[in-house]
């Protein structure tokens, strides 16, 4: 086709723009018209999804977005976006989209628990806000007042928030939905490598020859990694093996040359399944070269319980022990004492247990100690083919020999020689009452075989949220950490926060126990009197959700949703704060490959929405010095702990009593250095409401207009983040950088990104590591890198060894989840997300187009299971645990097809309240829910 | 046991009495209108407990076969096309098995009435990748440093000879789904398709695709 003269102009046009940049358009593309999108804006942003990280390309006209394509640039995801991906176009239009803030008031228009809503200015917003931190800061101390936060936060809300809560309300009770979702991958990392977040990175997938799921369901939850690996799998069919590890069938089955359903739990059996055919039957794959310089054996506790309440809260509440029937009692028992099963038993023996034996728990914290290789190999003793593959079989229905044929494969696969494997998870091994422990195995099997951080091979643990890396876990929007890496427990890291956040020296709480489950409970036991629900819904998405919702309506509490949509947790609210969101404010995410990706604000928030970034400054104007820095006491200690009076060191500082947080955290000199410019190539041409306020002329916590911060706040939160990683391991470039490329993988160092960490070859820290040694790997990171040493029974010898460079490989056994089914309750619940709705459905359920594609969550079960129960398909059934129920349609035919035994129903859906039925049990480690397994029972409507 | 039950039941009771005023109608104070709790939300029935009257919106998918039905709308320019007939028997999408093809490949798409799939489904955008012999990462044998700078050598777009699926696209249904009749939320975006053919068809070919990519010139 001949070119025309204008078609021909415009890609010359085109070309020669690109080339300014250093950039060419590839040579066969022929010239498309672009004339009729020419009053079309494209601009590359993140995805507001997964944890993938995809890029799009986002059209804006007229103020409005108007379209969204793939990325071809973007290296995630070439070009193609999956479902959701694509519906970014759509998210912000939903017509109940929030556009004031409403409060619960009373016939005299003053605030009341019982009252309607009401739409109020931000300033009496603001005011509400005050009035009652103020209050709990008073009568419960600086753990009173409470956050939940998010792993969908950009960057800079997360750090904001962080500053605000640890620097101003000196209160470590923040605590992401991320620690829903990577807690135990976290812990797992911190255990293994002394430092957080994946050795690999995605370019895994087109180097490897095997990928094994485990406990992922790639196919939805990732999809656009699913068609890298479907990609991968396609181009050498015979050669790249995938293989599906699930506790039901799913798409990701569908691709897979073996899937092997295997009972819940039973994972950890699995993992030490395979490490024990290394150890007993194929030796000689061992890398006794690479494990001897890297890798020490460690053991810990076993009796920790399964992270719920326990006899003692419950004799100091009465009023909350009141609240929970014998029947939730019945499982929440287990916390106290535990009957070894028949099923656990033999896992148990090298510990001294034997079946029938009472196993009193204790809070095991985070303890491991060194044991010898002989001692872990005393420990995979059990898992013998036959003992793993009896308790672990998932569906009654398969032959056993065929099942352990396969196990047989999935080990052999992982020792061949020269075979490359990835192994994936996601909730299936996180969301876990044993989530830390099965993420450790899982590096055990790859250091034995030396397949851990190299290019084509590892463990590799996907996150579910867009910055549960970059926000939650990075910034550190947890309640023991700090940023980078640091925790609010190191004396040595406080006082390097506090250096750099102009803060008096003592200022930060070195308490940080209110995990999000905590804070929940806190909030039932009266504890936590005001919280801040932050870009999540804590309210839909936290089992045992029934007691969480009444905390919130019937306690003395005060409880604040900032949110786009009015979701469960606005419902629940006293106080709902309407937010900008996405792409109508600046911000920046990192994905589950360390990859950080920026994006511009594309068009003004709706109504008097305003950024959560925003909104926080806004708060901290209304707290000073003399506010917050005075003496406050650690009610959780008993009164025992104070945190002392800073205000003296602060006026040392030349802040004085009345200055507010405002001033200090945010608006400082430091702050006010970043410019705006209109003529900056970032900048230009964009909207910025924070720095300029805009043509909305929203009025602020003062009532006057808001005329912008005057400065490039954005710049400022994420620069001064980033300074805290720069040099120890967590390097990232400029905030101009990201502006200019399609992400970097950190540690960024002289400008290049880090594919493979801890590899000698491919991260500069490793390398500096190993000069000296000329070592392969240097697992550099600093925490838990000094043990005592001792046997599976506990430690011997109390003098901690360092460990320099090396990372641990642990001996953690097969034990039951604390609810199982039983005659009453005999089926697996088992919940998760769905392809095409994100997480409690607040966005997804709002584009007809996702919304008509999976309108409703349904019971997915086997269809033997329907008939006995006397179920039809498309019918109506109950789903009730011993916590409450829900109905749901019965889908004996759809995308997930569970063995008999075992049922899934997905938690996005409001009408089917899912989460009333889990259980709140975690990993007592990492805190995180378990939502993968509880024991229902389901029948006729 | 029993003492906890009797308790229980009587916060069931109380909470329901308290419910029972959260749940009243829209009121009108000072002039304003206030919002019920029940109001706000997707979900419009009693929160705290799961009667008969919440469930979820029952899905009603197309029965149409293959062929017979009527093509939705496209929901903005080049947003991919949703599935408007019935898809039973055609999933799942397995290798060796991907119905969807068999209808929709370009070659056979007119004569069967379907959507044929576009260009850009046939092109594969990601550069090859491998490990150089010095241990660096390759991509379409460049040595990078970085996987992400907009340099020519990162983009990668080459149309395939024959005409083939590309496989990062085998999977269909992660971006087309069958559509229930339901009446959705409502949502205010406004479409604008900048062709004319924009609701049926794809325009993104040729230099389409990279003529926005730099994003800092404008």
């Amino acid at each position: 086709m001949a070119l025309s003269r204008r078609d021909f102009l415009k890609s010359s046009a085109a070309a020669s723009a690109a080339a300014a940049v250093g950039m060419s358009v590839p040579a066969p593309l022929q010239a498309a018209s672009n004339e009729a999108q020419k009053e079309w804006r494209w601009d590359k942003a993140a995805c507001r999804f997964c944890g993938t990280g995809c890029g799009i390309m986002m059209a804006t006209k007229d103020g409005k977005i108007v379209a969204v394509k793939g990325d071809p640039a973007a290296p995630v995801n070439r070009g193609l976006n999956c479902i959701k991906g694509y519906f970014n176009a759509k998210i912000m239009y939903g017509a109940d989209r929030l556009k004031q803030p409403l409060l619960r008031v009373g016939s005299d228009g003053k605030f009341d628990k019982k009252g309607q809503f009401k739409p109020v200015s931000w300033e009496r917003a603001f005011d509400e806000m005050e009035v009652h931190i103020k209050k709990s800061l008073k009568e419960k101390g600086p753990e009173g007042v409470a956050v939940f936060a998010s792993g969908q936060y950009t960057v800079m809300e997360g750090y904001a928030a962080q500053k605000m809560m640890k620097a101003g309300f000196r209160s470590n009770a923040i605590d992401p939905n991320a620690r829903h979702c990577m807690a135990s991958a976290v812990v797992g990392f911190y255990q293994t490598f002394g430092i957080d977040e994946p050795s690999g990175c995605y370019d895994d997938i087109e180097l490897t020859d095997t990928i094994v799921t485990w406990g992922s369901n790639m196919a939805e939850m990732h999809p656009i990694l699913w068609s890298r690996v479907t990609d991968r799998k396609l181009s050498d069919p015979d050669r790249v093996k995938v293989i599906n590890m699930s506790t039901y069938r799913h798409r990701t089955s569908d691709l897979a040359d073996i899937e092997i359903i295997f009972s819940p739990n039973t994972d950890l059996a699995l993992w030490n399944y395979i490490a024990r055919e290394i150890v007993y039957n194929a030796p000689d794959s061992i890398d006794w070269d690479f494990v001897n310089k890297h890798m020490v054996f460690a053991a810990s506790p076993v009796n920790m319980g399964y992270g719920m309440r326990n006899a003692k809260e419950f004799k100091k509440y009465p009023e909350m022990a009141k609240k929970y029937t014998a029947l939730e009692r019945e499982t929440i028992s287990q916390e106290d004492e535990h009957i070894v099963s028949a099923k656990e038993a033999p896992a148990l023996a090298p510990y001294g247990y034997k079946e029938g034996d009472k196993m009193v728990n204790k809070p095991a914290g985070l303890k491991h100690w060194e044991i010898s290789f002989e001692e872990y190999k005393k420990f995979l003793d059990p898992y013998t083919l036959d003992y793993t593959a009896k308790i672990s079989k998932g569906n009654p229905d398969e032959d056993i020999e065929e099942f352990k044929k396969k196990l047989q494969t999935l080990a052999n696969l992982y020792i061949e020689k020269g075979r490359k494997v990835v192994s994936f998870w996601t909730m299936g091994m996180n969301q876990h009452t044993r989530g830390t422990w099965v993420n450790t195995l899982s590096y055990n099997v790859h250091f034995l075989l030396n397949k851990q951080a190299k290019p084509g091979s590892g463990a590799f643990s996907l996150t579910g949220q867009p910055s549960a890396c970059g926000t939650a876990r990075e910034v550190g929007t947890f309640a023991h950490r700090l940023p980078a890496d640091m925790m609010v427990k190191s004396p040595k890291h406080r006082k390097i926060a506090e250096n750099g956040w102009k803060i008096p020296e003592g200022t930060l709480n070195p308490k940080g126990h209110q995990h999000i489950m905590k804070i929940h409970r806190d909030i039932e036991d009266g504890n936590v009197t005001f919280a801040w629900v932050n870009v999540c819904n804590p309210y839909q998405d936290s089992g045992s959700a029934k007691h969480w919702i009444k905390a919130a309506r019937e306690m003395d509490n005060f409880i604040v949703t900032s949110d786009g949509y009015p979701g469960i947790s606005a419902k629940v609210s006293d106080l709902i704060l309407p937010s900008a969101m996405i792409y109508e404010k600046w911000g920046a995410y990192g994905n589950a490959e360390r990859r950080t990706q920026h994006w511009r604000q594309q068009v003004l928030p709706v109504g008097d929405a305003m950024s959560d970034t925003w909104q926080w400054l806004e708060l901290s104007k209304r707290f000073t010095v003399a506010d917050l820095w005075g003496e406050q006491t650690l009610v959780s200690t008993g009164g025992k702990k104070k945190l002392p009076d800073v205000i003296a060191a602060a006026e040392k500082m030349g802040y004085k009593k009345d200055t507010t947080m405002f001033d200090i955290l945010f608006a400082n000199e430091k702050a006010k250095s970043y410019k705006l410019d209109k003529n900056n190539p970032v900048q230009k041409g964009y909207d910025n409401s924070e720095g300029y306020g805009d043509s909305r002329k929203v009025k602020g916590s003062d009532g006057k207009v808001f005329e912008g911060y005057g400065f490039m706040i954005h710049q400022y939160l994420f620069e001064e983040y980033a300074s805290f990683g720069r040099g120890h391991g967590h390097d990232l470039a400029d905030f101009e950088t990201y502006h200019k490329v399609r992400g970097l993988k950190w540690p960024v160092v002289d400008g290049k990104e880090t594919q493979w960490r801890f590899n000698a070859k491919y991260d500069p820290y490793a390398a500096k590591a190993t000069k000296k040694s000329g070592n392969s790997h240097a697992f550099y990171g600093t925490l838990a890198k000094a043990l005592s040493q001792g046997d599976l029974m506990g430690i011997k010898d109390k003098k901690k060894k360092p460990l320099p460079n090396k990372a641990k490989i642990f001996a953690r056994p097969y034990m039951d989840p604390p609810e199982m089914p039983c005659k009453e309750y005999d089926t697996w619940l088992c919940t998760g997300r769905v392809l095409e709705h994100w997480h409690s459905g607040t966005m997804t359920m709002r584009v007809p187009e996702l919304y008509r594609a999976v309108p409703e969550a349904l019971c997915y079960m086997h269809p033997e299971d329907a008939k006995t129960k006397g179920l039809k398909q498309g019918k109506l059934c109950w789903v009730e645990s011993r916590r409450g129920r829900v109905k749901a349609r019965v889908e004996t035919r759809g995308r997930n097809r569970p063995s008999r035994g075992l049922v899934f129903v997905p938690w996005f859906d409001e009408k089917v309240f899912i989460n009333k039925v889990c259980l709140d049990a975690t990993c007592p480690q990492s805190k995180q829910t378990d939502y993968k397994k509880c024991a229902v029972k389901i029948y006729k409507v | 046991m029993k003492i906890i039950s009797k308790i229980s039941l009587s916060l069931v009771l109380a909470s329901s009495l308290f419910l029972a005023t959260v749940n009243a109608e829209e009121v009108k104070a000072d002039g304003v209108k206030s919002v019920t709790e029940a109001s706000l939300g997707l979900r419009k029935t009693n929160l705290y407990v799961e009667e008969a009257e919440t469930e979820g919106a029952a899905t009603k998918y197309s029965d149409a076969p293959a062929g017979t039905s009527k093509k939705i709308k496209r929901a903005f320019q080049d947003a991919p096309p949703m599935i408007p007939h019935s898809v039973e028997g055609l999933i799942p999408i397995k290798i060796g098995n991907n119905a969807c093809v068999g209808c929709h490949m370009p070659a056979v798409a007119t004569a069967v009435n379907a959507t044929p799939i576009p260009k850009s489904h046939l092109i594969d955008f990601r550069p090859k990748t491998a490990i150089g012999d010095d241990g660096r990462i390759t991509k379409d044998g460049h040595a990078v440093d970085n996987t992400s700078s907009q340099e020519r050598k990162n983009i990668s777009i080459k149309e395939n000879k024959e005409e083939k699926l590309t496989g990062a696209r085998f999977n269909c249904t992660q971006c087309h789904a069958p559509q229930s009749d339901a009446e959705a939320p409502a949502n205010t975006f406004e479409t604008v398709y900048s062709d004319k053919d924009g609701a049926t068809k794809s325009s993104w070919i040729g230099s389409r695709m990279t003529d926005d990519l730099d994003t800092l010139i404008k």
